[in-house]
């Protein structure tokens, strides 16, 4: 199966990621990176070239650039069927009738528009790194945005923290990318993620199928398997992007440090030490190894990176190469 | 561990001591140490907060670490108990806990240490005693916990300052107390104090007793050789060595070529000192002006290079003790290097004087640059002769001699038998009784001498009537005795003799036995002359032709009647104790020290004497009675032995063998070599240690909490 094939493909374990980064692209402080423009113009018409790809075809409630399984009013010849009474006598393929005096119909493949939805968390702990990981999730999702308005798809922004807030409910066209603009740009962390409940709540909401980003760092101390299970109850095709940022991977603490935590206040209080910071780093591997592997069980497609990875690599190489881009 | 420990701890059952060296100031310090810790840890506590996106990760990997909460909480705790056990148990060592018992095998040390004049001496600085005091000290500190320690001080006498004992700080503070004294050395008298109670299987005081013959104790002398070789001694098992205070002797020279044979050897040890000293002063009257008394003195010159100093005469006033005096006169003295040289004052007889001589000169030993001395204070004796008028007896004591030595009260037996007169015989009126051919019925409270007659008591029960014993023999040292020496020819008629009882020394023989001889009895002394002076009323002996009759008397009078020259005293030495005759019929009388600060009120003794044994210091001391009686006595060191400061028993380098021998102290029968230092064995090293450790574990802590990364 495609998804497997291409989440297969080799993820970069978060010290790999690290050390592929070079230290010349490791950015500007975060304010720097918070304020500046989510999305440059040379970036946006790159974007223009790629059209985003969908592994299945969905069905949409408009007609847009995409074949559907489902036959309908397109121009494009599927195959053709036995008439029963009360079909539209407009599709009756008379050349047939006239060899064969049998009525058959012309069914044609419907066209129908895609519907690209982005889940983005906004917790407090995406408010972390150099630029936060809100600040890169945000980018990477007005990528993935404006690549669906471009190519006529119906993009759904939703983010959540404790529960799930609609962003910006369906929009279309290429004329609608400064609302998406807008929107992501107002955006601010807040609150206690709860993934499992903003997945439950986005699977009830949103009864279409299509494809779903997860934008998130997976810091949820409830797990991230159930929240999962009700996308993939959906049927949707997921894609996990996983993102961490350089202090997480490869953390700089010394001394003894009270740790807080930043959405529950929790408190670890550690004495830096080689084994502690050896012990962390195995955790972090077998964190995102495991989630890793339960996506790529599932056919979801997991793909990993961090803050300090270029947005617009992420955009144009590696998520082509996963193929949620074309 | 540590509670098995403390249960082994627990278990003895015995009493817990400390034996800290460790003063009340540094143990405030190292209190203060626990609760500095106590206070880093508080501060270690605080952590600096990091706000982090999630601990999530954290948390998993503490967990790990520690596989769950209450152990990852003991094991931060565990750090501090740790340190604290580390100080706890530091600290102890420090404190030198230990149950009271025998315990182990400790080394047993006799810590001897000389306090004689000269050890006063301030040629080593500050002084000998407190060099002498510091050595012994560093014993006691390097002593281990299972070793005891005794010290005794000594110079006349000897005094136990410590028992036996391994309480560190108790020696050290009683070393400390030894004063210094002016008496002379009599190192004989510590080494039997120290043997009695050094040897084994003796209970001594504090507790402990020294009871194993196993364990050999070292004795250590610490002194500067001022005394005669101890020879003829047994220490048992003591193990002396000898540690000289002094300074270093000079390199050995060989004997120039004039001083030459053994006996010079000797002569060579005496090594130069930095002292010149009175070594003698004795009044007299002088025979061609009798009314002028001469003060004869004798200074010493140890340095071995020429002297010039004044000796001046002071004179005291009885009723100021311990002031300046007044000078009266003075001589310059010139003394070669290690000589010696007279000196004398004529003073006018004035009555009762006290006079003191001084030395100009500055030098190591202060006590014998003064030298004092009484004139014009003579005592007569009082004698009592009872007689039926036997007119030879009476003759002899008419001589002016013996008119100026003594008043003589004749009395017959009938006078001598009434109320009044034997109240006084038994009160101690008289120094001296004389029975002439009258035997008393009690022995009288004074020496008596008889004639023909014999004391009461039944050890002369049985005499035995000789006629014409030969006298054969006499005896010409004793004091009785002096000048006599024409009794070969004394004729004597009939005599009783009896035999001596035990104690008695004879004083004349005859062929057929002792025919005088003293006896002590209680203090006093009789003196038994057995043949009576007359048969009836015709002589019984030849005797009275003699010139050594009226002698005899006149030695019996002097030697038994307490006579004071009043031109010279006996010499009188600090620390020893001080007889006094005063001419008083009171129970006490009363005792001004030198310094004229402390009075002391003294009780006749059973003798009719008084006994003063406060005399430490030299000077004047002055006894006092009611109503107006004063006998002023002088106290002088005048010991060559504590004058000369050259310590002996050291060898100087290059010595030869044969002659070494002669540098030696001989304690016992074994020659011994003094060293100047003590070795110092096993110091305790643990202390150091221990105090390391626990710079190491602040050090620790620093780092720690500094987070110094190496």
């Amino acid at each position: 199966m495609a998804a497997s094939e291409s989440a297969s493909a080799s993820v970069p374990s978060p010290s790999a990621t690290a050390s592929r980064v070079p230290a010349s692209q490791r950015s500007a402080p975060s304010d720097g990176a918070a304020s500046a423009p989510l999305l440059d113009p040379d970036f946006l018409h790159k974007l223009e070239q790629l059209e985003l790809v969908s592994r299945k075809i969905f069905v949409g409630r408009m007609k847009g650039e995409r074949k559907s399984r489902r036959r309908g009013s397109s121009v494009e010849f599927a195959e053709h069927r036995n008439y029963t009474v009360g079909d539209d006598l407009r599709h009756i393929d008379w050349n047939v009738y006239g060899r064969l005096d049998k009525l058959f119909l012309k069914l044609f493949l419907e066209e129908e528009d895609l519907h690209v939805y982005t889940l983005l968390d906004t917790s407090l702990s995406m408010n972390f790194g150099t630029p936060t990981k809100l600040h890169y999730s945000k980018q990477v999702a007005a990528a993935l945005a404006f690549i669906g308005l471009v190519n006529h798809d119906r993009v759904i922004m939703d983010t959540f923290a404790t529960k799930l807030d609609q962003g910006i409910p369906s929009v279309r066209g290429r004329s609608q990318m400064w609302r998406v603009i807008d929107y992501l740009a107002h955006l601010a962390a807040s609150g206690e993620s709860d993934l499992k409940a903003a997945a439950r709540e986005f699977a009830i909401r949103h009864a279409g199928k299509g494809v779903v980003v997860v934008i998130s760092d997976f810091m949820d101390k409830h797990g991230y398997e159930d929240a999962l299970r009700y996308l993939l109850a959906r049927k949707m095709d997921i894609y996990v992007l996983h993102v961490l940022s350089q202090e997480e991977v490869q953390p700089e603490l010394v001394g003894d440090l009270r740790l807080v935590d930043v959405e529950d206040e929790e408190v670890a209080e550690i004495t830096m030490s080689a084994p502690l910071l050896k012990r962390y780093k195995d955790n972090l591997n077998t964190f995102v190894g495991g989630l890793k592997e339960w996506c790529t069980r599932r056919g979801i497609t997991y793909i990993f990176t961090t803050n300090q990875y270029p947005f617009e690599k992420l955009i144009l190489n590696y998520l082509r190469e996963r193929g949620l881009v074309k | 561990m540590f509670w098995n420990l403390w249960n082994r701890l627990g278990s003895i059952g015995a009493p817990l001591e400390l034996s800290s060296p460790l003063g009340a100031a540094r143990w405030f310090v190292l209190a203060g140490v626990p609760v500095g810790i106590i206070a880093l840890y508080f501060l270690k506590l605080k952590r600096r907060p990091v706000t982090v996106s999630s601990t999530l990760l954290w948390r998993k990997s503490l967990e790990d670490l520690h596989v769950n909460s209450l152990f990852q909480r003991l094991r931060r705790n565990l750090l501090l108990f740790l340190q604290l056990l580390a100080v706890a148990l530091a600290m102890l060592a420090l404190a030198g806990l230990r149950s009271k018992g025998t315990g182990g095998q400790g080394q047993r040390y006799v810590l001897m240490i000389d306090n004689s004049a000269s050890m006063a001496a301030t040629d080593v600085p500050p002084s000998r005693l407190e060099n002498a005091k510091e050595k012994a000290k560093k014993v006691v500190t390097s002593m281990d916990s299972n070793d005891l320690a005794m010290v005794i001080s000594f110079g006349e006498t000897a005094r136990v300052v410590s028992n036996y004992t391994g309480d560190k700080r108790a020696l050290l503070q009683r070393i400390d107390s030894i004063p210094p004294t002016q008496s002379t050395t009599s190192l004989r008298e510590a080494l039997q104090v120290a043997a009695g109670l050094a040897n084994p299987s003796k209970q001594i005081g504090e507790g402990v007793v020294a009871t194993s013959a196993l364990i050999t104790p070292k004795l250590l002398i610490y002194t500067d050789g001022g005394f005669a070789d101890v020879e003829g001694f047994s220490l048992g098992n003591l193990e002396p060595e000898v540690v000289v205070i002094g300074p270093p002797p000079r390199p050995y020279s060989p004997p120039a070529a004039e001083a030459s044979g053994p006996t010079d050897a000797k002569a060579k040890v005496h090594n130069p000192s930095d002292n010149v000293a009175i070594v003698a002063l004795q009044a007299r009257i002088n025979d061609e002006q009798p009314d002028v008394y001469q003060l004869f003195g004798r200074v010493h010159n140890f340095r071995s290079e020429r002297v010039e100093t004044e000796a001046q005469l002071f004179r005291h006033a009885a009723d100021k003790p311990g002031s300046e005096g007044q000078l009266i006169d003075a001589i310059a003295l010139q003394l070669p290097p290690q000589s010696e040289q007279s000196f004398k004052f004529d003073i006018p007889d004035s009555g009762l004087a006290e006079l003191e001589v001084r030395l100009t000169v500055k030098d190591a030993l202060e006590v014998d640059n003064r030298a004092f001395a009484i004139v014009g204070n003579a005592r007569k004796a009082q004698v009592l002769a009872i007689t039926a008028g036997n007119r030879y007896l009476l003759d002899a004591f008419n001589t002016p001699t013996a008119s100026n030595k003594a008043d003589v009260r004749v009395a017959t037996p009938e006078e001598a038998k009434g109320e009044e007169l034997s109240r006084e015989i038994r009160g101690g009126r008289f120094d001296l009784v004389i029975y002439d051919g009258v035997r008393p019925e009690t022995p009288p409270e004074a020496n008596a001498l008889y004639f023909g007659s014999l004391p009461p008591g039944p050890a002369y029960a049985n005499p035995k009537a000789v006629e014409q014993p030969v006298i054969l023999d006499w005896s010409i040292s004793h004091p009785l005795m002096q000048y006599i020496r024409d009794l070969s020819l004394v004729f004597v008629a009939k005599a009783n003799l009896v035999e001596p009882p035990a104690g008695a020394t004879s004083l004349i023989e005859s062929n057929q036995g002792p025919l005088a001889f003293t006896v002590p009895r209680e203090g006093f002394t009789d003196a038994v002359v057995l043949f009576p002076l007359l048969d009836g009323t015709t002589p019984n002996t030849t005797w009275f032709r003699f010139i050594s009759f009226p002698l005899f008397l006149l030695n019996s009078m002097q030697a038994l009647g307490n006579v004071r020259e009043g031109s010279g005293e006996e010499v009188r030495s600090p620390g020893r104790p001080v007889i006094l005759r005063a001419e008083t019929l009171g129970k006490d009388l009363l005792v001004t020290s030198a310094s004229g600060h402390a009075t002391e009120r003294l009780a006749r003794t059973p003798q009719g004497s008084f006994v003063y044994n406060q005399a430490a210091t030299t000077g004047l001391y002055h006894a006092r009675w009611e109503p107006s009686g004063l006998l002023p006595f002088a106290v002088n060191l005048f010991d060559f032995r504590e004058s000369d400061l050259a310590p002996r028993g050291l060898v100087p380098d290059g010595v030869p063998e044969s002659q070494a021998e002669a540098y030696k102290i001989k304690i016992g029968y074994n020659p011994v070599v003094g060293t100047q230092q003590t070795e110092d064995k096993q110091q305790d090293w643990w202390k150091w240690f221990a105090c390391a450790a626990l710079v190491v574990l602040l050090v620790e802590w620093y780092i720690y909490n500094k987070r110094v990364y190496i």
